[in-house]
């Protein structure tokens, strides 16, 4: 297990360090020089004010989206329940962009962004209870309706954005999820409470993993399931709440990271909850590492300058493939 | 529905600046280019009228198809990827910045159409049951939108304003010209769908009935499946993916007369459609009155919500007639069930044996086929 932990770690370094000279107009030699201390003014401030936090955001929030993404798959019994199929992140998504539009929020009170975030998550999760009943049964359902609701927020934001048409065009980055343009106040946005809420899952833990068993076994060993449920729920919704006040709606990572942990590191989350706060943080970095590189690659090779790939949409077409992948080796299974 | 369609027809043609009130709205149209008035009601609200119902019948029409061909009654175009590619046929060259024949963008949308939906069948393969097809729809819908996304990331403020309301699906600002580029598409259309219907009341029945009556059942469902995109592809490509039309439209139709088999429904769900669209349209006009807001978030904030409470209640109501004469547990042992598939789950044994089942179906002339169908027929297999 420890193998496997620093393998992982191990991994994330490589990522980092390649998510740190990918970028465009700097050599990997300039980045090294920089690094030990050489460079002129322009070229630190490349490394150390777009370089570095850019990193740590995405860390942050692959990391906080796979949390969040496993406490609800354990919560709800549900293999599908991601952020993104339950309504939480579209909703949240919703309530960052109305808070917007309302002037509530903005870069002066960036915290009222990640609260209206969470209000709208919250919001979206209880319309996916509404809608599905309070019986989760077939998780495929919920899921299914959990896509539908995410059509309802999403034409709820469409309306936003259409009163407010000023502010279309830093939010489209966001709905897509993407890292470019981070600075070191959205890690200090970030980090508090991506840290507080990790925390609180951190110590839910135990009594997630005896969820994952079954109602029946955890009211048996003396847990409250409804509250420790609640407590679960309210905790992925305030995770992915930060997330997507961060970096916007990363597509696919609740969904899938979380799985790829439990295969890693076994269905203890104890163990597994770190697992996929790694596994989160590695597959971020990857993807925006590789959509820098191939947005370079691209720009080089069509000769323009505007072409920039955002990581959300590389995530979402990842995800999307291996979903498929998922659904089609399980031809049995009636989900 | 006549009293609503007139209704909603008569708002769309007299509300709004200027006001024209009803009862002069012969006399503007005869007057035709001599008045203000008399302009903006022939030249521009006659015309987004007619595109409404034109739009609204088709979508409606191919939701039908769509749900009946693969036995689903969530399968709508937004879930199998249609409606996205398209849009992606269309938004590629808008940003791209390729100019384009007029005549072309339906071929686009047509193309990307058929790409959305015939990757999600292929991935999907047809018999399977019904959720694992809308997962993978809804995964390569999520793939078209990223792409998309990227489009519109890598588009000036302009465009992005343009591409966004146009991915919404508008009505605002059309012309004669945009109607009249649909006769062709729809002289191809309406006789296949004609031709198609009497075959998607025998696919109802399962592929197993289906070709024991002499149907080859997965030619004629991907026969259906492309009068579909043929019906969705132009209207997409003039006023974008006016949303969950497809998916309100049959519900509401069958809700109404849940009596009747496939070939019934299919003009009432087109009607459902126009009226749907029609009176979407009147509020997306005025509702936040000097911005127009697009009429697809209009039918996707009430069309989602509205179609899911009558699939919900018409399942209830099945449940009620039947309700006597099934046994408690085999209603125990299904209602998990009953989500996707509210209906003639009643009629339908846990085990197998399926046809039998279905043979009795239209006699009960439930609505949708529940996805123990699909199973059942692989289970007899």
């Amino acid at each position: 297990m420890t193998r496997r932990f620093t393998a992982l770690a191990a991994l994330a370094v490589v990522c980092a360090a390649v998510e740190v000279v990918a970028g465009r107009g700097m050599s990997p030699v300039d980045v090294w020089d920089v690094l030990n201390g050489g460079g002129d003014a322009t070229e630190r401030h490349i490394v150390f004010q777009l370089r570095l936090p850019r990193l740590l955001v995405a860390l942050g929030a692959g990391a906080c989206l796979a949390v969040a993404g496993l406490v609800l798959q354990s919560a709800l019994r549900n293999p599908l329940a991601g952020p993104e199929v339950t309504g939480v992140t579209p909703g949240a998504v919703l309530g960052a962009v109305t808070a917007t539009a309302l002037g509530l929020a903005g870069w002066e009170s960036p915290l009222a962004v990640v609260l209206a975030a969470c209000a709208g998550g919250c919001a979206g999760a209880a319309m996916l209870w509404l809608l599905a009943g309070r019986r989760h049964g077939d998780p495929a359902q919920t899921a299914v309706h959990g896509v539908l609701v995410s059509a309802v927020l999403g034409g709820f934001t469409a309306m936003v954005l259409l009163v407010e048409p000023g502010e279309l065009g830093s939010v489209v980055q966001w709905l897509v999820g993407t890292t470019e343009g981070r600075v070191w106040e959205h890690w200090h946005l970030l980090w508090p409470w991506a840290l507080l809420w990790s925390a609180a899952a951190w110590l839910l833990a135990g009594p997630l993993t005896l969820l994952r068993c079954g109602d029946d076994i955890a009211l048996a060993a003396g847990l409250s399931v409804r509250r420790a449920r609640s407590l679960a729920l309210l905790c992925a919704v305030a995770l992915t709440a930060g997330a997507v006040a961060a970096v916007g709606a990363l597509g696919f990572i609740g969904l899938l990271v979380p799985h790829l942990a439990v295969a890693v590191f076994g269905a203890d989350l104890r163990r597994s909850l770190p697992g996929a706060a790694l596994t989160g943080a590695v597959v971020v970095c990857g993807a925006d590492a590789a959509a820098q590189l191939s947005s370079r690659l691209l720009a080089t090779a069509l000769d323009s300058g505007r072409l920039t790939l955002p990581v959300g949409a590389l995530t979402a077409c990842l995800g999307a493939a291996l979903l498929l992948l998922v659904v089609r080796r399980t031809p049995s299974r009636t989900f | 529905m006549a009293v609503l369609l007139a209704v909603s027809s008569v708002g769309a043609l007299s509300l709004g600046t200027p006001y024209v009130p009803p009862y002069r709205l012969v006399a503007a149209v005869l007057e035709g280019e001599t008045t203000l008035a008399g302009v903006v009601v022939s030249e521009l609200r006659v015309p987004r009228l007619l595109l409404a119902l034109v739009a609204g019948a088709c979508l409606g029409a191919a939701g039908l198809v769509l749900q009946e061909a693969l036995r689903n009654p969530l399968a709508v175009p937004e879930m199998l990827g249609v409606s996205s590619g398209a849009a992606l046929g269309v938004a590629a060259p808008l940003v791209l910045a390729f100019s384009l024949p007029a005549a072309v963008q339906p071929l686009l949308a047509i193309g990307g159409a058929a790409l959305g939906g015939g990757l999600t069948l292929l991935v999907a393969g047809i018999g399977r049951s019904p959720s694992a097809v809308l997962l993978t729809g809804a995964a390569v819908a999520a793939a078209l939108q990223a792409a998309l996304l990227v489009l519109m990331v890598m588009a000036d403020q302009l465009d992005l304003q343009l591409i966004y309301r146009y991915l919404l699906g508008s009505l605002s600002a059309r012309t004669w010209d945009d109607v009249t580029g649909m006769w062709p598409w729809l002289l191809v259309a309406v006789p296949a769908l004609v031709l198609c219907a009497p075959v998607l009341s025998v696919l109802r029945l399962g592929d197993e009935d289906a070709q024991a009556l002499g149907v080859r059942a997965q030619r004629a469902r991907l026969a259906a499946l492309a009068v579909a995109v043929v019906l969705i592809a132009p209207v997409t490509a003039v006023c974008g993916p006016v949303a969950w039309v497809g998916f309100l439209a049959p519900h509401l139709s069958r809700w109404f007369n849940p009596a009747a088999g496939a070939v019934r429904w299919l003009p009432w769900s087109a009607a459902w459609g126009a009226v749907v669209v029609a009176v979407a349209d009147v509020p997306a006009r005025l509702a936040l009155a000097p911005v127009e807001t697009p009429a697809g978030a209009w039918t996707a904030l009430l069309g989602v919500p509205a179609g899911v409470a009558l699939m919900r209640s018409s399942g209830r109501r099945r449940t009620a007639r039947h309700g006597r004469a099934a046994s408690v547990g085999t209603r125990e042992q299904l209602s998990g069930l009953r989500k996707t598939a509210p209906v003639g789950a009643d009629d339908v044994p846990p085990t197998g044996a399926a046809s039998h089942a279905h043979r009795s179906e239209p006699g009960h002339g439930s609505p949708t086929l529940p996805p123990a169908g699909a199973a059942g027929t692989e289970d007899v297999r």
